[in-house]
């Protein structure tokens, strides 16, 4: 390893609407290094390397790669130059065979396929890595890993020297990722310099040499892998506890409402996007749930509310065991259960409609008959407009998704509440929001817990779970990591449960 | 989202409504002309039937001098709202009689002719008639039998292709005489048939032309009402018999002779009988002695044996020497179906549907 | 290098201006095309609408070529609204066709209301059956209906022409391939060249517009049209919906056939959609889906068709130049919808757009 830097990012600042994704930015390769980019969701990674392979243009900030100042406006200018990104989402035809993919798209191909000469090169590129392809096979026989390493492949056929991994191991069982992990040391062995995206800490600790720590569109610092531990990575990470204003209020909780037992689901990539998991949820709290992005939380709020399949386990509510049942069959047994989901538009509102008619969304079964009756929800929505102060020049005729997002929010948890349900599941219900928005959500959910609702908060900001939540519920990669009081947790035993590092119990956790 | 459009396009009807109000004096008619309908099944230029039909049209307007007016229509399906509505668009424009140029208008002509007692229609091909509503055809099996002779005489493979359109009387009619003209000069020669179902389209035409000549048939001739029969033959450097005009300049490398029509005599004599007052409803079927059907001369691409033939057949079918369908025919079968010594009568002619014994093809 | 990128909502104003100015635009085309043709195109437009309501006769001409275009459009609408592109309106309405045929075929001696009344629901349930095909594979299998809806057109078309020219040929016909004329009891009644489709087609778009607005499964198409993560979320059984949606725009395609049968054509053939099918799709989605809209743009397109027509005869243009002007008209509506929704926007600006 020497000290040549084959990329360095200064300053580099990218603004979306009124989000700053990117914040003067700092960031530097080496040449034959591993660098690792950690962060939490929404730290700024991925626009950060959409920056560098010309996806995104830079509002401010200059770039160089290889000592020259560039311009990089193009994934292709960034091939170009060196630089390939394997996609998160695979690009390949289903159909082709590994070398047919190799061959697609790549410049070195003449119209006419000459497949002796691109076998043999394949073939020298392949021992050089000791990778585990065979040119003949067709995709869609092919397993994830097996899949990833073609991706792999082609983007250094195409001449890349500079590699950009979007959280490669996500998909990958552990044997696959130490797999992985060889052809990546291969590869800098052989002078490519690879940057891996990931915020997993084991990981991290074990392929790279140095690690650059982003936070909230800010590069907070870059260290050598030799000189730091993961406990000061995950603090790092997560940041210094910060001085909310969400109000936490007591109240002495009641009996047990839902039991989850043992639920397991399995995603569509054939990983158990849910492992196990178990927890209880009391009258009148908040339990929050954290976790990476993609850990299982969509799951297993779709899972509770009937939309998810799941493979075994059970979930209790009243008494009745509720998996394998659909939305309209719990509804018929008479348990209201209000879900406010993610996706806000796509799923929780009718996007097109306007406020009467997405609050006649969980109304219009009511009504007896084959008809519906708009009057009914024009004065629930009218109650709920002027409650919730929802700014909006009309509840008729206008579009939800006219609203801004803060308002779009206060129409669905208003409308969910407004139902009076036995159970509240809210997943990301502040995300987008601005401050003071956010705040009339907070003290929405606690006066529904003051009302002895049990509630479950999916959330991401760490912070806000830790001052609203009476207790935290961690998951990493679909498990339990940990349940725990937030009041006798640090932030940064959070972090590391969150990592997978570390599990409820384990030494340094519960340490308040 | 497409909220106004609507609203928009009612606005801008009333508006021009209201314009067109103001004008309508304007379409005041002349009462000393006539107005003659015309109603094609093709494009008025299809090269075929319905611009034989024209042609007639065009020598009618000029023989009767200003006296009468044409209205046409072109492309009219065979379906019989569709003959219907047309005909009262021509009613509305004051049409006094309308000529239906295709077998197919028959059902909405005969439903037109009730709803319009005053207007005198006459159907080309049909068999419906009443009051005011006669038909009328040519013989067109004569030339045809004609141009089986020269067919006959050019065929080095004996094997003749024949794209016709539908089983009907007419269509199958003509087959017949063709291959007996065919059968007079070469008793070994076949007649093939393809059936296209329809009259005019040209890629389905061609398609079923190029089908019969890679099974060996170096001549061609057709019941259809496009040249796109003897394109085929064109480029398979072969020969052909056309139909309804002569292709003699548009087709100089494949024609040799065709069977045609000649309506300007007939429509000029109709229009008169109308506005004479005479017409009455008749079933005219008229053959080359009345002129409404002929051969084209032929080309030097036809054989040189067959004027001299050819002449001498044209003689005896005027003269009445010569009846195309006298006995002894046989069917396909081979059983016999009309007698040696005698003649096929007039409506078993009208209800023809067998093939004599030389046509190689299905009836349906 | 110019991109399209998608607008805002456009105000009410610019709508009217656009489209108002994509009329004259098209008008002002279509002009070029009809002094080519010979015609003084000023004349020929007064005489389009001339030919639509000039007489009385002309316009029942008018309704006659509206009632099948709303009926289906108002089939069309109710699939297209659940995001479930039926392209198969013309083969939905040969099935209805084909059904009403087979009513009279085999209880030729009903007497005309039994006859009508059961042709009704036959037609219905065949037109319906022929989108329930592809609903049932598109629920179960998650098929792409668009390809399936089009090509059962074509098989619909195949069987009607095998009983047009087999089956169901008429053997008094002297060998031309038609079928049958239905006998006086099986024929719509009418007067003054206004038959009783009118009564049923105001009926369709009563309840047809009670079904899209007041009714819950009406609402369930719509959400399920929106978004099916939210009709799963609010509990709407998916495969249901899709079935009775299916059903309804189906079985109404199928009713034209019956009403065309029945009341103006007299027998099924090949020709009897003359394609109807395919313009009801335009309709319906010119019409934002909505039902008083489908209504309005069924008139303007029946005038557009009737007055086309009209001046063929009127004016002795030929058929291809009338059909020029239609078509001159429809691409500038739509171009108009494009202009109103999408912008052009040049490489440069392209950072500020991303």
């Amino acid at each position: 390893m020497n000290n040549d830097y084959v990329v360095k990012m200064e300053n580099i600042t990218k603004v979306f609407g009124k989000v700053k994704a990117l914040d003067h930015v700092e960031f530097s390769l080496k040449k034959g290094e591993v660098h690792a980019i950690l962060g939490e969701n929404g730290a700024g990674k991925s626009s950060l390397m959409n920056v560098l392979n010309g996806i995104y243009m830079p509002d401010e900030g200059q770039i160089e790669v290889k000592g020259q100042l560039v311009n990089i406006s193009s994934p292709k200018i960034a091939l170009d130059l060196g630089i390939g990104m394997l996609p998160q989402h695979y690009k390949l035809v289903d159909v082709f065979s590994a070398m047919e993919n190799v061959a697609a798209g790549s410049r070195k191909t003449t119209p006419f396929l000459n497949k002796k000469k691109i076998l043999d090169e394949m073939g020298k590129l392949i021992a050089q890595l000791g990778m585990d392809i065979n040119p003949n096979k067709k995709v869609y026989e092919m397993s994830v890993a097996e899949k990833q390493s073609l991706e792999i492949f082609k983007v250094l056929y195409r001449g890349a020297d500079i590699l950009i991994l979007d959280e490669p191991t996500a998909v990958l069982t552990p044997q696959e990722i130490k797999n992985l992990f060889e052809i990546v040391k291969k590869m800098v062995a052989t002078g490519c310099s690879v940057i891996i995206i990931t915020h997993k800490l084991e990981e991290v600790m074990e392929i790279s040499d140095r690690i650059t720590i982003m936070r909230k569109g800010t590069t907070i610092q870059t260290v050598n892998k030799a000189e730091t531990t993961p406990q000061e990575l995950a603090g790092m990470m997560v940041g210094d506890m910060m001085e909310l204003n969400v109000p936490y209020v007591p109240v002495e909780r009641g009996g047990k409402c839902l039991e989850v037992k043992d639920i397991t689901a399995i995603d569509r990539n054939k990983v158990h996007i849910l492992d196990h998991v178990s927890f209880d949820l009391y009258a009148g709290e908040i339990l929050g749930v954290a976790g990476i992005a993609g850990s299982g939380q969509k799951e297993l709020c779709e899972g509770i509310a009937g939309l998810y399949h799941l493979k075994s386990g059970e979930i209790i509510f009243e008494g009745e065991n509720i998996v394998g049942k659909n939305p309209e069959k719990i509804s018929q047994m008479g348990i209201s259960l209000s879900f406010v989901p993610e996706d806000r538009l796509g799923m929780g509102l009718v996007s097109s409609m306007d406020i009467i008619d997405n609050v006649l969304l969980k109304d219009y079964r009511n009504k007896k008959g084959m008809g519906i009756s708009r009057e009914v929800s024009r004065d629930k929505a009218e109650a709920l407009v002027e409650r919730l102060n929802v700014s909006t020049p009309a509840i008729e005729n206008h579009a939800v998704s006219l609203l801004s997002g803060g308002n779009i929010q206060k129409v669905l948890l208003g409308r969910e509440i407004e139902l009076e349900p036995k159970l509240l599941v809210t997943a990301y219900a502040t995300r987008g929001l601005d401050v003071g928005s956010s705040q009339i959500i907070y003290e929405l959910l606690n006066e529904q817990k003051v009302k002895m609702k049990p509630i479950m908060y999916v959330g991401e900001d760490l912070d806000v779970l830790m001052s609203l939540c009476d207790r935290i519920m961690v998951l990493c990669e679909g498990r339990v990591t940990g349940i725990v009081d937030p009041r006798k947790t640090t932030k940064e035993a959070i972090g590391l449960m969150m990592s997978g590092v570390m599990n409820e119990g384990e030494a340094g956790c519960s340490i308040s | 989202m497409k909220k106004r459009l609507g609203v928009l396009m009612l606005a801008l009807i009333l508006v021009v409504v209201s314009v067109a109000g103001c004008s309508s004096g304007s379409t005041s008619k002349k009462d000393e002309v006539t107005k003659v309908g015309f109603i094609y099944v093709g494009p008025a230029d299809d090269g075929g039937w319905s611009q034989a039909h024209d042609n007639g049209r065009a020598k009618m307007v000029e023989n009767m001098g200003g006296k009468v007016e044409t209205i046409v229509k072109e492309n009219v399906p065979e379906e019989k709202s569709a003959v219907v509505s047309t005909i009262r668009d021509m009613v509305d424009q004051g049409c006094t009689i309308i000529y239906g140029t295709s077998y197919g208008f028959m059902d909405g002509m005969v439903e037109a002719a009730e709803e319009f007692p005053d207007v005198k229609f006459e159907h080309c091909s049909g068999y419906m008639t009443s009051d005011n509503m006669g038909t009328y055809f040519g013989k067109i099996e004569e030339p045809r039998y004609l141009s089986g002779i020269v067919a006959g005489l050019t065929t080095k493979t004996n094997k003749i292709a024949y794209v016709a359109a539908m089983p009907i009387p007419e269509v199958i009619r003509g087959i017949n005489a063709f291959a007996l003209g065919v059968k007079s000069v070469n008793p070994a020669a076949t007649v093939n048939v393809s059936w296209t179902n329809t009259w005019y389209d040209p890629t389905v035409e061609k398609a079923a032309a190029e089908a019969l000549i890679q099974q060996g048939c170096d001549v061609t001739a057709q019941h259809q009402d496009s040249t796109a029969t003897m394109e085929a033959a064109k480029e398979a450097g072969k020969l052909s018999i056309g139909y309804d005009l002569s292709a003699a300049t548009t087709m100089p490398e494949v024609y040799m002779t065709a069977p045609l029509w000649d309506f300007g005599g007939y429509y000029t004599d109709s229009v008169q009988s109308v506005i004479d007052g005479t017409w009455k409803s008749q079933q005219y079927w008229g053959g080359m002695n009345d002129g409404i059907v002929l051969l084209d001369d032929l080309t030097a691409l036809a054989p040189g044996s067959a004027q001299a033939q050819v002449d001498t057949a044209e003689a005896a079918i005027k003269s009445g020497q010569l009846n195309i369908f006298s006995g002894e025919l046989k069917d396909q079968t081979g059983a016999v179906i009309v007698s040696a010594g005698t003649k096929m009568t007039d409506e078993a002619l009208l209800s023809m549907d067998w093939f004599v014994d030389n046509v190689v093809g299905s009836l349906k | 290098m110019l991109h399209i990128v998608k607008k805002d909502v456009p105000k009410t104003r610019e709508k009217i201006v656009v489209r108002l100015s994509a009329v004259l635009a098209a008008l002002a085309v279509a002009s070029i095309i009809v002094l080519v043709a010979g015609a003084n195109p000023i004349e020929l437009y007064i005489g389009i609408v001339q030919g639509c309501f000039g007489s009385l006769y002309r316009f029942a001409a008018t309704i006659e070529k509206m009632v099948p275009l709303l009926v289906l459009s108002l089939g069309v609408m109710v699939a297209f609204k659940m995001r479930f592109w039926n392209i198969g309106a013309e083969g939905q309405f040969l099935m209805g066709a084909v059904g009403t045929t087979l009513v009279v075929r085999l209880l030729p001696d009903l007497p005309l209301p039994l006859m009508l009344l059961l042709m009704i629901v036959v037609s219905f349930a065949f037109g319906a059956v022929w989108l329930m095909i592809p609903a049932f594979f598109k629920a179960r299998f998650g098929t792409n209906e668009t390809l399936f809806t089009l090509m059962l057109n074509y098989i619909a078309l195949t069987l009607v022409t095998a009983l047009q020219y087999d089956f169901w040929k008429d053997p008094a016909a002297n060998g031309m391939p038609k079928i049958a004329n239905l006998p006086e009891n099986a024929l719509l009644p009418s007067a003054g060249g206004f038959n009783l489709s009118i009564l049923m087609a105001v009926i369709i778009v009563l309840a047809m517009y009670y079904f899209m607005n007041r009714s819950k499964i009406g609402f369930e198409i719509a959400v399920l049209g929106e978004s099916e993560n939210t009709a799963r979320y609010i509990g709407i059984n998916v495969t249901k919906t899709i079935i009775i949606a299916a059903l309804v725009s189906g079985g109404l395609c199928g009713i034209v056939g019956m009403m065309q049968t029945t009341g103006v054509s007299g027998a099924l053939s090949t020709e009897i959609t003359g394609g109807l099918g395919f313009t009801a799709i335009i309709v319906a989605w010119l019409s934002g889906l909505k039902v008083p809209f489908v209504v309005v743009n069924s008139f303007a397109f029946a005038v557009l068709l009737q007055g086309a027509s009209y001046i063929q005869t009127a004016f002795q243009i030929p058929g291809s130049v009338a059909e020029m002007i239609q078509a001159i008209i429809l691409f500038f509506i739509l171009g108009s919808e494009f202009v109103l929704q999408y912008r052009f926007v040049s490489d440069k600006t392209k950072s500020e757009v991303a």
